[in-house]
């Protein structure tokens, strides 16, 4: 279920708000650098989502969403785009597998793209995301990578195992 | 006739996008003003008049929710309508803003069309 939100969030908000149709699965060889931004959300369920960019189709996605020429756009202005993209594909995916509960998204920051769970190379030669219960009351991650133009996109949703809310709620 | 409108975002690449998305959707736009967080709104509103308020909800500082709180608890404001845009497409998020007085509600991503209807209906701006 989470699996599916992921993809059809992912779709929507890149056609939707930035104009962009994903091309299909990305290559395996990357070796751009990339840009990363995580946040956090509370709700049922809680965890982390990663999103990761190569920074040449980080720039191109900021302009489109922007109106602006790429060339214009400042690391700042990248950044806030890239914290909002992120937002929006957190929330749409909690809002279509939480539809009857409140979630609350935590604020995007920007991150070493080394903080997201494996490289962006890993990640989009993984090929089809999968889900099963990990260690540590944590779940395995759920990826997705897309092919957009002038490069990859990367988002990782990381959440919490339902015992290991059920126990850190006990111990509060 | 055309309209002043303010944008509530504590994000300027959100703000900047609900001004350009505005303008392409064909609404009649007069002024666009920004704020970063209902603090920020509300000294905007001590000194301009607006149609009507574009407002997120996770902001710093005064926050969605307490920003509508607070227009609503003052004479002069509460008459202006606001639309929330938010990420969070929950019944129960929508009811309870709804509840403390916004007028309509918006979930990103949205659509221009969307985005300009909501305004319209909210307005009361006739059909073409």
């Amino acid at each position: 279920m989470l699996n599916r939100a992921l993809r059809d969030s992912v779709d929507e908000v890149l056609e939707t708000m930035f104009f962009i149709r994903r091309l299909g699965e990305p290559e395996e060889n990357l070796s751009e650098s990339e840009l990363a931004v995580q946040l956090t959300f509370e709700g049922n369920p809680s965890g982390t989502l990663t999103l990761r960019m190569t920074a040449t189709a980080a720039r191109s996605v900021a302009a489109d969403f922007l109106g602006e020429e790429e060339l214009e756009l400042s690391h700042q202005q990248i950044g806030d785009v890239l914290r909002e993209l992120a937002n929006m594909i957190c929330g749409s995916v909690l809002s279509r597998v939480e539809s009857d509960t409140t979630f609350r998204l935590g604020s995007p920051q920007l991150v070493e793209p080394e903080q997201g769970s494996g490289s962006m190379q890993e990640s989009a030669s993984a090929g089809q995301p999968a889900q099963a219960n990990g260690e540590g009351g944590q779940r395995d991650p759920i990826v997705h990578a897309v092919e957009i133009s002038h490069g990859v996109m990367v988002v990782t949703v990381q959440t919490e195992a339902p015992e290991c809310l059920t126990a850190e709620k006990l111990a509060f | 006739m055309a309209y002043r409108v303010l944008v509530v975002d504590d994000s300027p690449a959100m703000r900047s996008f609900v001004r350009r998305v505005i303008e392409l959707s064909g609404f009649a736009l007069s002024t666009c003003f920004e704020a970063a967080n209902g603090q920020e709104a509300l000294d905007v509103l001590r000194n301009e008049w607006v149609d009507a308020i574009l407002t997120d909800i996770n902001m710093p500082v005064v926050d969605g929710e307490e920003f509508l709180r607070r227009l609503a608890a003052d004479e002069l404001l509460r008459s202006i309508p606001a639309i929330v845009i938010s990420t969070d497409a929950t019944q129960n998020r929508i009811a309870r803003l709804l509840s403390l007085g916004a007028r309509g509600y918006v979930t990103k991503p949205f659509l221009p069309e969307v985005l300009r209807a909501e305004l319209e209906k909210t307005l009361g701006v006739p059909c073409d």
